[in-house]
């Protein structure tokens, strides 16, 4: 499992199940996804009869000042209602008047995440079609990372600011973003990946992007070739929106993995020390009739 | 002739010094250890490793330093009852720094396992050993010798092949990542 999933399993499979267990059950819970996302499957009103998702994002408010909701009525349609108390988009089933083709609006229901940060991406790669521009949209996608958006004339950059936590994470993170960099020769069709640590890159200044020793830069130069069409642009939606979860997933994996080598190594060289100390000598004494005793 | 000149020329140096480097030590550690009990002179009934506690100039000898390079290197400090071995190890760039910071804090935090390893490092080195006379009347001399020579081996291969799998991954999840575009 090297890319992540993007749409959320739990929701996919928690909503399959009630969408085809032979009665109504009752259901209330409570999900977690990446970037403070909070999901809640319930029931409205306490009618067995309908399933409710809703989710919240603490970014919301900036994702509809680019047209999150138009996007997100004309993915769900009537599925999506009014929204819950506390949370920002809700999608409601009937038990009784079910879709169709179930797995797909499962699926569909799961990405509800995705197509919320889909919104920005698609005004912007318009945007650029067109041969327009806007001022750069800004995502505070968590507590003090944010994500920047803007169309140039022939491109679509997307700034992601990220915050290492750990000293050490900057020092790995470094080592990961100079293979994002290079990896480009791999495959003709991937974006430019720039990095830069500590200052923000130039399209930043003015603007209120931290500096600091633990923030890093990555800007991704997407070219009209990535969004050419519905699928390709989908697809590039899909991999960006994931690219700081992503990072910080295998930087906390190759972490876990220096520290399992340590601890095999540590074991190895304990055992090496253990061979200085001379064995004790566990053999029988006997008496001179041939039996043996126990010492106690 | 010149072929073979040339050849030997571009062999990667380490390996050419790491033996001369090792062995060097090796004698040198040989000739430290050679510890005695000895109380205390100042409190009685204490029995502590003069190296540590220097009571008194008359039981210390003469610190000795081996050095294969400038970052790589050896202090062994002798007394009549204890020597204390620090070892500094190569750290060429950010990521060998922070594993090598990484791997022996793990190590010191399991120092008593490690009998002979000591908790914290002495300045400007990474890790320090503590070896006392009631470490080398229960265990061999020469297989604790022995012992620190591996460990300095093992050391550097293990920082080094830490790093190779670490870029690796990197390259992996990169290029993974940049495919799916």
């Amino acid at each position: 499992m090297i890319l992540l999933e993007i749409k959320n399993r739990i929701i996919e499979e928690t909503l399959l199940h009630r969408f085809n267990s032979p009665k109504p059950e009752s259901i209330d819970i409570t999900v977690a996804d990446f970037d403070g996302v909070l999901y809640h499957i319930s029931n409205p009103d306490s009618d067995k009869g309908k399933i409710r998702v809703s989710i919240s994002l603490k970014f919301y408010s900036d994702l509809k000042a680019h047209g999150a909701e138009e996007l997100i009525q004309k993915f769900y349609g009537d599925y999506a209602v009014t929204p819950e108390d506390g949370y920002d988009i809700s999608l409601q089933f009937d038990y009784e008047n079910l879709p169709a083709n179930k797995e797909e609006w499962a699926e569909k229901a799961a990405l509800l995440k995705c197509k919320c940060f889909a919104s920005v991406f698609h005004k912007y790669f318009q945007l650029q079609r067109d041969g327009k521009q806007d001022a750069t949209a800004i995502i505070h996608y968590r507590d003090r990372e944010t994500m920047y958006v803007s169309a140039q004339k022939d491109r679509v950059t997307v700034i992601f600011s990220t915050i290492f936590t750990d000293d050490d994470d900057i020092i790995i993170g470094k080592v990961f973003m100079q293979e994002f960099k290079e990896g480009r020769r791999g495959s003709g069709t991937a974006p430019q990946v720039l990095f830069s640590h500590a200052e923000p890159p130039a399209e930043l200044q003015g603007t209120d992007a931290l500096t600091g020793q633990n923030v890093g830069y990555i800007t991704f130069v997407l070219f009209p070739r990535s969004f050419k069409d519905e699928a390709a642009a989908d697809k590039t939606v899909n991999l960006i929106h994931t690219f700081r979860d992503y990072l910080h997933y295998h930087i906390k994996c190759s972490k876990a993995y220096l520290h399992c080598r340590m601890r095999v190594r540590t074991a190895a060289l304990l055992k090496i020390l253990n061979r200085a100390r001379p064995e004790i000598k566990t053999t029988e004494k006997k008496t001179i009739s041939g039996r043996t005793f126990a010492r106690k | 002739m010149r072929r073979l000149f040339v050849k030997s020329q571009r062999r990667p140096k380490m390996s050419a010094t790491l033996k001369p480097y090792l062995s060097a030590v090796r004698a040198s550690l040989t000739a430290a250890m050679c510890l005695e009990n000895f109380e205390s002179q100042v409190v009685e009934r204490h029995n502590k490793p003069e190296v540590e506690v220097k009571s008194s100039k008359e039981l210390l000898l003469t610190p000795v330093t081996v050095s294969r390079n400038e970052k790589e290197r050896i202090l062994i400090e002798s007394s009549i009852n204890s020597i204390r071995v620090s070892i500094a190890i190569k750290q060429a760039d950010e990521i060998e720094k922070i594993l090598c910071k990484k791997f022996m804090r793990f190590m010191m935090q399991r120092a008593e396992h490690f009998f002979i390893l000591r908790r914290k490092p002495i300045e400007g080195y990474d890790i320090s050993f503590l070896i006392t006379n009631f470490h080398t009347e229960q265990m061999y001399k020469h297989k604790l010798v022995d012992f620190v020579i591996q460990f300095m081996e093992e050391i550097d291969k293990e920082i080094s092949e830490m790093k190779i799998s670490l870029n690796a991954r990197a390259r992996i999840v990169a290029e993974e990542f940049l495919k799916n575009f």
